[in-house]
């Protein structure tokens, strides 16, 4: 139930910590997992940990900046085939360019299968972990 | 040139004899001077001659237009006995479904085209105490033979094949798991309803100056230049469901002959224990079953 | 005045007796028109008399239409009904004969039915849930659902410091396997274990006693393997 003014984690490397949803695309219907939309980035990760470039911080993107984004978390239940229910406890999403690429190169935390079935496959082998 | 002045040339007297001579409709040719008939020919307002075609409108021609939208067997009174879920074998996934039974279903009477003009089968199901029934239906039963009915509904058929024998029972085998079929039944009352309810308007706002009309509908229709009225089919409040609704294509998952159980893909309206009427999809090639039913 | 009244209304009550009694002989002098009986109101219907047999044919013209013997309304012959359908739960038939080829041994059903079997999965357990497709789902048990086949568990757990819960339809097919990875110590006194989502009641990542619970299974494993060839 991602719609404007959601705000989302951002979970990969690009340089943004929180975003805001201001547009869900191709959709009437609030975002789920799978669904393009358009974010502005809110916060971004520290710039102290850019300096030293260990942490593969790239700083690509900067506060209020507007990208395209893949929600690839959400808090609302998303139900598979067999009824079975999946639910996690934060709103999270990929930056991605208007191609569909992913900005960041890594990604942190655990994201839902149902990316595969779509055009995400990537984000997916990105991903450490997948439910 | 003002328009003023092609209104004064319209007031000539020459003009106005034109507007004086009678006009004749027809294929006479206007003449406006000279002999003129008395008495010009007069042709039929209707289209009459030879090589017309034949009109659509009698009961043999509207047969001839149903007769590819008409099943060619008859269909099944069933109890709506609630939902479940079934789950596919090799997908995994798990299909939402009705449970329908089927309770002592059997042919009553037939309609023929001889008789009443069309050709359906009576069919009635399940069981009601002879007390409780007018006489003229127990005399309906009893001279077909068959016990007193609770519900009697008709299924129509194209032709004399899918008039099964009276009495002839009719199990829940009559289906064929993977068919298709139509079900129609009452939806579940909603009683006396407002436009928000039963046809989404939008409503009224919370404030701004409005009182007492935050759920009504605005306005039902212009005013003078619209007719002063209100439009036929004006969507208003009153009664919301409990009207009859046909769900189409849908598939047979499970049939049980010993207990007359029958399972269907998805949902179907109506409340649990509601009398749904079912019988082989209209847009759907008709089952193999067909032939087979009308040999037997 | 007070007692010559209360004398006279006495008296009264004296003369009302002596009326009483008048009257009742006057009533049995009286003859009783338009006065209901209780014989009145319990005489039985007379019987109807039997029309009279041989009757010639053109009397029965004479009689009302109604009560013309051979106008008389033909019994209606009643057909008594089938017998009705057996099964009376539709419902249950279906998810009964359902059950029967999803979990044909009744496992499934024991390790899930906490209502009847002591030694099932209860909210506040640990179980690892493995699918078809090889990935397992381990997590905190928060409540379950029986539901026929329809029954589903409801597993929590923190992957990656995220919260993660899924809700396992059990009698799925793509459902492979159930293990109980820990029981809980003591008997959760909710049914419904919501609470433990909260921050301060939250358990965390079971990961570390799934991956105990594995070591020690597959120690378990290799031991009575290494027996059985030694054997």
């Amino acid at each position: 139930m991602i719609q404007l003014k959601t705000m989302l984690n951002c979970i990969d490397n690009s340089g943004a910590a929180v975003v805001e949803c201001v547009q869900v695309l191709k959709k009437k219907r609030p975002a789920t997992v799978g669904d393009r939309i358009v974010v502005v980035v809110q916060k971004q990760r520290s710039f102290g940990s850019d300096s030293t470039g260990n942490s593969g911080i790239a700083n690509k993107v900067r506060r209020g900046d507007i990208r395209h984004a893949v929600v690839v978390r959400a808090r609302k239940e998303m139900q598979r085939p067999d009824g079975s229910l999946v639910r996690f406890d934060d709103n999270a999403c990929v930056l991605i360019n208007k191609a569909g690429e992913p900005i960041g190169t890594r990604m942190n935390g655990v994201v839902a299968t149902e990316l595969r079935g779509r055009q995400w496959s990537k984000i997916l082998s990105l991903a450490p972990m997948h439910v | 040139m003002s328009p003023r002045l092609s209104g004064q040339l319209a007031q000539l007297p020459l003009l106005s004899i034109w507007g004086s001579c009678p006009t004749v409709h027809g294929q006479v040719p206007i003449r406006t001077f000279g002999i003129r008939s008395l008495n010009p020919p007069k042709t039929s307002r209707f289209d009459v001659g030879p090589g017309l075609p034949i009109l659509k409108s009698s009961p043999t021609a509207a047969l001839e237009r149903k007769a590819n939208t008409l099943p060619l067997r008859t269909g099944a009174i069933a109890t709506k006995k609630g939902m479940t879920g079934l789950y596919d074998a090799e997908s995994g996934k798990r299909i939402a479904c009705t449970v329908l039974q089927l309770d002592r279903l059997e042919v009553i009477s037939h309609k023929t085209v001889q008789k009443h003009g069309y050709f359906a089968v009576q069919m009635g199901a399940g069981w009601r105490r002879p007390a409780n029934l007018t006489k003229s239906l127990l005399g309906h039963f009893s001279a077909n033979g068959v016990s007193p009915k609770r519900h009697v509904c008709e299924f129509r058929v194209k032709d004399e094949t899918g008039l099964l024998p009276v009495g002839q029972a009719v199990n829940a085998n009559w289906f064929e798991v993977g068919q298709y079929v139509d079900a129609r039944s009452n939806s579940k009352g909603k009683g006396f309803a407002g436009v928000m309810k039963r046809h989404g308007f939008g409503g009224q706002d919370r404030s701004h100056g409005v009182s007492l009309t935050h759920r009504s509908l605005g306005s039902a229709g212009p005013s003078q230049g619209g007719g002063s009225r209100v439009y036929p089919g004006k969507k208003m409040a009153g009664n919301m469901g409990n009207e009859q609704n046909t769900v189409q294509n849908l598939k047979i998952l499970q049939v049980d002959q010993e207990n007359g159980i029958i399972v269907v893909n998805g949902s179907i309206s109506g409340p649990k224990g509601c009398v749904v009427r079912i019988q082989d999809a209209l847009k759907k090639p008709w089952p193999e079953v067909a032939a087979t039913s009308k040999s037997t | 005045m007070a007692n010559s009244s209360s004398i006279l209304q006495q008296l009264g009550c004296v003369r009302s007796l002596f009326t009483t009694t008048t009257s009742r002989s006057t009533t049995l002098q009286t003859p009783m028109v338009g006065r209901r009986m209780l014989s009145t109101v319990y005489s039985a219907k007379p019987d109807p008399i039997p029309f009279p047999k041989g009757l010639p044919d053109q009397f029965y013209s004479q009689i009302p239409k109604r009560m013309r013997p051979d106008l008389a309304p033909k019994k209606l012959k009643i057909v008594p009904p089938p017998p009705a359908p057996q099964c009376k739960d539709a419902v249950a038939a279906v998810t009964q004969a359902q059950l029967k080829t999803l979990d044909p041994s009744g496992k499934r059903m024991r390790l899930f039915d906490y209502r009847r079997y002591a030694r099932s999965v209860k909210p506040g357990d640990i179980i690892r849930v493995t699918f078809k497709n090889g990935d397992p789902f381990a997590g905190l048990v928060l409540s379950i659902k029986l539901r026929g086949a329809d029954t589903s568990v409801l597993l929590r757990n923190q992957l990656t410091r995220v919260g993660v819960e899924m809700s396992v339809k059990v009698f799925s097919p793509n459902v492979e396997s159930v293990e109980i990875v820990q029981r809980s110590e003591k008997r959760k006194r909710r049914a419904r274990l919501y609470y433990m989502r909260q921050p301060r009641h939250d358990m965390g990542s079971v990961e570390n006693l799934v991956t105990n619970y594995l070591r020690q299974k597959r120690a378990l494993a290799g031991k009575k393997d290494r027996g059985n060839k030694k054997r």
